[in-house]
């Protein structure tokens, strides 16, 4: 393993693999850093060009546009108060405050620093964990991976912001398209209406450039360029490079420790499915406040509470590969879509994955380790131009995407019905949007409808319809009150809080 | 702007939603019973789905008409494009869907010329209002998406793209 790892390293070092690491990288940070494009729609319109890749460079690609993006959703949140993603929401608390103290560099630097910390830790994680995890997953019976589908199911729905009720609503939606084509078990073809486009099923890809792409031009369409908040950039001063590099005292004020912990919650809240990277930071940040020695610093401009939601997030990137590799079940949307990049290339995420193929994954573990420190570099590097990146104009921006989409769609099935479905789903997805239906767990309803319906069927027919199966199984039992457990914590809990905090403030 | 309770958005996508679901249930009930050979066959897990799905959109709908009518909340408006809420989706999905069927008859580079010429215009003409400058943008961008997916499918990675063959 260790060799194969070496390996995985010295592959960057060829040209051409390096160059799509810094590629990815780049499109991450520029995605990550304006506000409405994100990591996940970076990589959606990354799925069609994977075909004509290696697997590795494209894994790799993938790799860098995931730290860049996770960590770039705070540039705009420290410049602007406007987080570029969702992953910068808490960052951007403290980060705009010490921006408007004249400390912007310095927050700036410190977010890439904590960023790259975080990332490492994640990374690091990761290589040593994937392998005893795969082999610990390869001991599940039908009924445990049953279970564990429906443990991320149920969390990445009841961890979607809004309307719980929306959120299952949206999933059943998903796991509908996923069960048009031929059924799993038999050779019978399901919901084609007799049309022979419809017999093959529904394309991840299009199902992906529908969800993201489509419905992101659609909902831009539908925004006045007075509310596109890329307008308002011009009266940042540009700093000099070295006012990027965090000076000793803040270093101090940080401390290590809270690195360490910040990351280690990202890594762990990375490896639950729903978790995701604003989950991971907003966690770490109350952490920090905790137990910081100045918690009334924090909201006012707070080094230690910036450093503590960057390191979380990024740190989440390697947590969540973690269960995508090793039992197939992706946590949050751009795993979803890292998913989509494996199945493409032929190779199905789960338990055998590492085991057969870790000389091939081995790229994609030193891309995350190696592109945590380019995110500190490219602070150093581009940390003047960064506060210009919002101003690119929308016209060009969208036009790309539309056209990036709908002609990928084409190029990986060269079919025109394709991209009519991406147009449908994508339409669809809008809808869902502007009525309050989160888009997520539709896509992953779309994942994991085939791998659910299948489990449940089979571990049925084994029991002869006894569905009790799922509780005999001590694993599938432990997943299952997991899932419970989850859904108290995470939803029953908080609503009897809030409710209760009403009626004692009534 | 207020609306009734009966016919706000909410209240219709979830009858739009019912009415999807109605198709795909006719679909189910066209398969072999769920437990017919005794074993749960295709029809068993979209039943479940269905089944849900109608009792959620149901929920949705008893919640919604008993809330309290809202207004519309009042958004941002353009100050080049009138109604640019519904104009706009409209441009983005009519253009892509006219996207589409160029691209079966007229090829990719004229097609995708068009399209990213027409996507870009709106976007700069709603930002400035101006259609001359707009316009000589749009083009210089069209031209350049055009020819950057052009590089990109066909000469780095090889992938068939149709063009107009005269």
């Amino acid at each position: 393993m260790l060799a194969q790892l070496a390996d995985g390293f010295l592959s960057l070092a060829l040209p051409v693999t390096f160059l799509h690491l810094i590629g990815g990288f780049l499109l991450g940070l520029v995605f990550g850093a304006i506000p409405g494009l994100t990591a996940t729609l970076a990589i959606a319109l990354l799925l069609p060009f994977t075909f004509g890749m290696n697997v590795a460079d494209a894994l790799v690609m993938v790799a860098g546009i995931y730290m860049a993006g996770i960590y770039s959703g705070s540039i705009t949140g420290i410049t602007l108060n406007i987080p570029g993603a969702p992953s910068g929401a808490i960052t951007t608390i403290d980060g705009h405050a010490l921006m408007k103290k004249g400390e912007g560099p310095q927050a700036l630097g410190m977010s890439a620093l904590s960023s790259a910390f975080g990332g490492l830790i994640g990374a690091v994680v990761l290589i040593a964990l994937a392998q005893p995890v795969s082999q610990l997953a390869l001991l599940f019976q039908t009924p445990d991976k049953f279970s564990l589908v429906l443990l991320a199911i149920v969390t990445v729905t009841i961890v979607a912001t809004g309307s719980l009720l929306k959120a299952a609503t949206a999933m059943v939606i998903g796991l509908m398209i996923s069960t048009v084509g031929i059924d799993p078990m038999v050779p019978v073809g399901r919901f084609d209406f007799e049309s022979y486009h419809l017999i093959e099923g529904i394309g991840l890809l299009p199902a992906v450039i529908g969800l993201f792409a489509v419905c992101e031009l659609i909902a831009q369409a539908a925004l006045p360029s007075a509310m596109s908040r890329a307008e308002t950039v011009a009266a940042v001063e540009r700093p000099r490079r070295r006012d990027f590099i965090p000076s000793r005292e803040r270093l101090k004020e940080v401390g290590l420790f809270t690195y360490i912990k910040s990351s280690v919650i990202g890594v762990l809240i990375g490896m639950l499915p729903g978790g995701g990277a604003s989950m991971a930071s907003f966690i770490a940040y109350a952490e920090a406040k905790r137990g910081a020695r100045h918690p009334e610093k924090f909201g006012k401009g707070s080094y230690e509470g910036l450093a503590a939601s960057e390191a979380a997030n990024n740190a989440m990137c390697g947590g969540a590969v973690i269960p995508l590799l090793t039992m197939g079940i992706p946590g949050d949307a751009v795993t979803a879509i890292i998913f989509g990049v494996l199945l493409i290339h032929g190779l199905v995420p789960g338990p055998a994955l590492l085991g057969s193929n870790f000389a091939v994954i081995a790229p994609m573990f030193a891309a995350l380790f190696v592109s945590s420190i380019l995110v500190f570099v490219s602070v150093l590097a581009f940390g003047p131009i960064y506060l210009r990146l919002s101003q690119i104009n929308r016209g060009l921006l969208y036009a790309f995407i539309a056209m990036i989409s709908m002609v990928g769609v084409y190029a990986s099935s060269f079919s025109f019905f394709q991209m009519w479905m991406a147009l449908a789903i994508g339409v669809l997805a809008f809808l869902l949007r502007v009525f309050g239906y989160p888009v997520v767990p539709a896509l992953m309803g779309v994942i994991l409808g085939p791998y659910f319906e299948e489990f449940l069927r089979r571990s049925l027919i084994v029991s002869e319809g006894d569905p009790t199966i799922f509780l005999t199984s001590p694993a599938s039992a432990m997943l299952l009150a997991l899932t419970l457990l989850f859904v108290w914590l995470l939803r029953i809990r908080p609503a009897r809080q809030a409710k209760r905090e009403g009626a004692g403030g009534a | 702007m207020k609306m009734t309770r009966f016919m706000s958005g909410q209240v219709l996508f979830a009858l739009a939603l019912a009415a999807l679901n109605t198709v795909y249930a006719s679909q189910v009930l066209q398969m072999d019973r769920p437990f017919a050979t005794g074993e749960p066959g295709p029809a068993f897990f979209p039943t479940i789905l269905c089944a849900f799905l109608y009792l959620a959109c149901a929920r949705i709908l008893f919640t919604e008409i008993r809330a309290e009518a809202t207004s519309r909340a009042d958004d941002a408006v353009s100050d080049h494009v009138p109604n640019l809420r519904l104009v706009g989706p409209a441009i983005a999905i009519g253009l892509t869907a006219l996207f589409i069927v160029g691209f079966f008859y007229l090829g990719y580079l004229v097609a995708g010329f068009v399209y990213t010429f027409l996507i870009a215009l709106f976007f700069n003409f709603e930002r400035s209002g101006a259609w001359g400058s707009s316009a000589l943008t749009a083009a210089i961008v069209a031209f350049c998406v055009t020819l950057f997916g052009w590089l990109f499918f066909v000469q780095v990675f090889g992938l068939y793209l149709p063009v107009w063959e005269f």
